[in-house]
């Protein structure tokens, strides 16, 4: 599976604590030529734990460094340092993106660059490489948010860092976007071995882009490690949570259409929406908990639900203060999750030992697709196409 | 046309504009971006001239600028009855009407953009200069025109601290007073005329410059594009 050696040597080492009213950030962790996925839901932390890297945030205490340069460290011991934004050297791709609309594109790129003399050569270089050389005239409200995204990549990569800070960027792209996008930072990672950290509260682009992932959650480090150690086991049911992953399982493809794959989970057979893979390929699959149906034996079967029906039997049975939680034991020996709101399914019969219908949304049943077996070349950093 | 006075206007204005226009820089910045302690107190204090009679500004100038004020007792400097107190009285008066503009623009500039500027490697005075000024342009220009304005009109403040002496101190709207006064009244119209035109153009300055500037000329279809996307 995948490679870990390239994440052995720590580049940015990051211990910092840092406490803003109520919150409190308190996080302890290494990067090493990799991408980073740093994972939480919005008011972890995340965004202040970049802003902590790049300088525009001061911690409390604490140090981060990079690559044997000392960012900031205040301590009881040593003296304390704490160096500005401007002599970091990071690239950072905020989420809105943050492009100075006073400015065009090109400009844009080649404002870092400016005490060059060649700084539009190299700006437009940079254009051309990410596929919006022709959009080098024009101002940031005219351009998509795809682009727009581009534009500040390129820009954050015009001073040549070392380390790249993307917070959230995928957040406004459409799919077919956002997988480009992650080829092209994957393909730029393995070429020119940046450390990157992308903040993202989005499983599948954890899994499509990260080598490691962090799970974040109130300021804490819940758990680090290679994406698919943190997804298969999660150190608590902080970081389940967190991950909102409660039936995750292994399945082979059996069928591979563009109408959708097929796949087969011990036995059972289930459709899901079309992800390039391969049949005959193990992945990981997961679906929620709220995103499982409960199926009336003798009311007729809406068609959106029709899909993946199963049968298993009702192990246990909670009600939380407005939902029902069940566990359901399948024929082909594992569990499944089922979370509805109180008020449905009042008139059911919901006995523990039963057996009991389900349908699995098939829209909502996912596929991981790890980046690893990514046909990455054909749509590589330096060969994109013109987009939109 | 009383030529003497025109120039003396002119010269005590430009002088007052860079005042205004740096001072107000500086405060604007001051109020947009930091929070201090008597902050409310110090932007009422630098707005009271807008409010108070140009008599007790200028009655205050000349407690500041005159004998056993700071200004002569710390630096020996005297200004009284001078041109430069006429501009400084001018610039004191203008001050509020480029603080109030300046603050308001500057505070429209997304801050993130300014962290993406410290990001990129810019200097606070480089962030300045190359993000924040551009980007509140308008208001920045806008305040300095009605400042100016301002400071070209002035009259009360001025008659306490410069004075009303002819070729020294005496600026168009004295002139147009001791016109009056004189029953020279060809006189006075001529000056009223042209200070009429001078506030019109002025305003008219601040008016157009208010004007969102149309996005420069690109590819065509552009706006068809735009509207697509939206």
């Amino acid at each position: 599976m995948r490679t870990t050696s390239h994440v052995d040597k720590a580049r940015l080492t990051v211990d910092v604590e840092l406490q803003r009213g109520p919150f409190r950030l308190q996080i302890n962790l290494q990067v090493g030529s990799e991408i980073l996925i740093l994972f939480g839901p919005s008011g972890a932390g995340k965004t202040t734990l970049l802003n902590t890297i790049a300088g525009l945030v001061t911690p409390d205490a604490g140090e981060i460094a990079f690559n044997g340069h000392i960012f900031f460290r205040k301590n009881r011991t040593g003296i304390n340092i704490n160096l500005p934004a401007r002599k970091r050297h990071i690239g950072y791709v905020f989420q809105d993106y943050a492009l100075f609309p006073h400015l065009t594109t090109l400009e844009n790129v080649a404002y870092p660059l400016w005490r060059q003399r060649d700084a539009s050569l190299r700006a437009s270089i940079l254009l051309k490489k990410l596929g919006i050389a022709h959009l080098g005239n024009r101002y940031p409200h005219e351009l998509s948010g795809g682009q727009k995204q581009r534009v500040a990549i390129a820009r954050a990569l015009a001073p040549d860092p070392q380390l790249l800070l993307l917070d959230e960027p995928f957040s406004a792209l459409d799919l077919s976007l956002r997988e480009r996008l992650q080829n092209d930072l994957y393909e730029l990672q393995r070429e020119s071995g940046l450390s990157i950290i992308c903040v993202t509260h989005n499983l599948e682009d954890a899994f499509a882009l990260g080598d490691r992932l962090a799970v974040v959650q109130d300021g804490i480090l819940e758990q680090i490690g290679p994406v698919e150690e943190v997804f298969h086991s999660p150190v608590n049911h902080h970081v389940a949570h967190t991950l909102g992953i409660q039936n995750l399982f292994q399945a082979r493809i059996v069928a591979s259409t563009p109408g959708g794959n097929v796949l087969d989970w011990e036995g059972l057979h289930l459709e899901a929406p079309f992800k390039p893979i391969g049949v005959g390929e193990m992945v990981t699959a997961y679906i929620r908990a709220e995103d499982i149906r409960v199926l009336y034996p003798d009311i007729p079967i809406n068609k959106a639900v029709s899909h993946n029906q199963v049968v298993g039997k009702i192990i246990s049975r909670e009600s939380r203060s407005n939902s029902y939680n069940l566990r359901i034991h399948l024929a082909n020996g594992h569990e499944l999750q089922v979370r509805f709101p109180a008020y449905s399914y009042s008139s059911l019969p919901l006995v523990l030992g039963h057996d009991v219908k389900l349908s699995l949304r098939r829209d909502r049943l996912v596929i991981l697709v790890p980046n690893k077996g990514k046909t990455l070349k054909q749509s590589g950093f330096l060969t994109m196409a013109k987009e939109d | 046309m009383n030529w003497q006075a025109l120039f003396l206007s002119l010269q005590v204005t430009a002088v007052a504009s860079i005042l205004i226009f740096v001072l107000g820089i500086a405060l604007a910045l001051l109020f947009a971006r930091k929070h201090f302690p008597g902050q409310i107190i110090a932007e009422t204090v630098v707005n009271l001239p807008m409010v108070l009679p140009p008599t007790v500004v200028g009655y205050y100038l000349l407690l500041f600028l005159g004998q056993g004020g700071p200004i002569v007792g710390l630096l020996g400097v005297h200004v009284l009855f001078t041109w430069q107190a006429a501009a400084i009285a001018a610039a004191v008066a203008g001050l509020p009407l480029m603080v109030l503009s300046a603050r308001a623009a500057i505070a429209n500039v997304d801050p993130a953009l300014e962290n993406a500027a410290r990001g990129l490697g810019s200097s606070e005075p480089e962030v300045f200069f190359r993000v924040t000024l551009p980007l509140a342009r308008r208001g920045v220009l806008a305040g300095l025109l009605l400042g100016s304005a301002r400071a070209l009109g002035e009259f009360g403040a001025t008659l306490i601290v410069a004075g009303n002496i002819p070729g020294r101190t005496q600026t168009m709207p004295l002139a147009i007073y001791d016109a009056v006064q004189n029953g020279r009244y060809d006189l006075a119209n001529q000056m009223v005329l042209l200070m009429t035109a001078l506030a019109f153009l002025g305003l008219w300055w601040v008016r157009r410059s208010e004007q969102p500037r149309r996005p420069q000329s690109n590819a065509p279809g552009k706006a068809e594009e735009q509207r697509s996307q939206r």
